[in-house]
C-alpha cells in the first residue's frame, strides 16, 4: 500500500476504534509506546489504554479534516498528522484537535503507534 | 533522557521560530537534502526546495507566538516535537492559529536537523 493509503487506513481504523470500542485501541500500542495527552505523559500500552478509557466522557465522535503523512526514515516509520473535530455527547459545540502519530512497522507486517501526541486547539 | 529531550526540543523551537521571524533564509541550516516539508498539504522535499518555499511565502514579516510544545524521544535517537501557537502577519488584525510537528534526527556534527516537518493552519 502506498504511504498515503496506509496513513488514511490507519486514521480511519484508529478513530473508528476510539469512537466505538475504546478498549480495543490497546492492540495499536506496545510497551515502548508513548502518549502525551494535553501535556500529560503516559508510557506503555496498558497505561495508555487506561488513560483513554477513563477520559471524562462516554461517547464521542471524531470528524477528520486533514491527514498529512511522511516516511520518517530508514527504519520504515511513518509520521501522520491529523486535524479534526471531536463531538462529545451532550455538548453543543465540538472541540477542535490536532494529533500526531509516529507509526513503526511490526515483524508481522503491520504498524504500531510508537509516539502519539494529542492537543485540543483552543480558539 | 526525558529531560534531555525536553531541553533539546525547547531550544530547537525557540531557535526555529526566531530564525523564521528574523532571518528566514537561515532556516536552510536546519534541513538536509533528505528533509521533507508538508506545508498546508503541499509536499516539498530537500533543503533547497524547502528554503525556496519558505522564502517565497506571501509575506515579508511575521511573528510566531508559541502556546504549547510537546516532545517525545523516538526511534533511532530521533525526537518528535509538536507545537501549537499563533502567527501574526503585519497589517492583519487577527492572528492565524497553527499546529506544526517536527521529527528531529541527530546530525553527524552532534546537533539535530529537521528530517520531517508538517505545518497546518488551524481554522476556527
Amino acid at each position: 500500500m502506498d504511504p498515503d493509503g496506509l496513513a488514511k487506513a490507519f486514521v480511519e481504523h484508529y478513530y473508528s476504534t476510539f469512537d466505538t470500542n475504546r478498549g480495543g485501541l490497546g492492540s495499536l500500542y506496545q510497551d515502548a509506546s508513548m502518549l502525551t495527552f494535553e501535556g500529560q505523559k503516559i508510557q506503555g500500552s496498558q497505561n495508555i489504554v487506561t488513560k483513554l478509557t477513563t477520559l471524562p466522557f462516554q461517547q464521542c465522535q471524531h470528524s477528520i479534516s486533514t491527514v498529512d503523512c511522511q516516511p520518517s526514515g530508514p527504519a520504515g516509520g511513518m509520521l501522520v498528522f491529523v486535524s479534526g473535530n471531536l463531538q462529545l455527547a451532550g455538548e453543543q459545540h465540538s472541540l477542535k484537535f490536532s494529533q500526531m502519530f509516529h507509526l513503526m512497522p511490526t515483524p508481522q507486517g503491520s504498524f504500531y503507534v510508537l509516539n502519539d501526541i494529542f492537543r485540543l486547539n483552543y480558539a | 533522557m526525558e529531560e534531555q529531550v525536553e531541553v533539546v526540543s525547547k531550544a530547537f523551537v525557540e531557535h526555529y521560530y526566531s530564525l523564521f521571524d528574523n532571518d528566514r533564509s537561515s532556516l536552510s541550516s536546519l534541513y538536509h537534502p533528505t528533509s521533507m516539508l508538508t506545508f498546508e498539504g503541499q509536499k516539498i522535499v530537500g533543503v533547497d526546495e524547502i528554503s525556496a518555499k519558505l522564502r517565497d511565502l506571501p509575506f515579508d514579516k511575521c511573528q510566531h507566538h508559541i502556546s504549547t510544545v510537546d516532545s517525545q524521544p523516538s526511534s533511532s535517537a530521533g525526537i518528535v516535537v509538536f507545537v501549537s501557537g499563533s502567527l501574526q502577519l503585519p497589517e492583519e488584525e487577527h492572528h492565524l492559529r497553527f499546529s506544526q510537528m517536527f521529527h528531529l534526527v541527530p546530525s553527524p556534527a552532534g546537533s539535530f536537523f529537521v528530517q520531517n516537518d508538517i505545518f497546518r493552519l488551524n481554522y476556527g
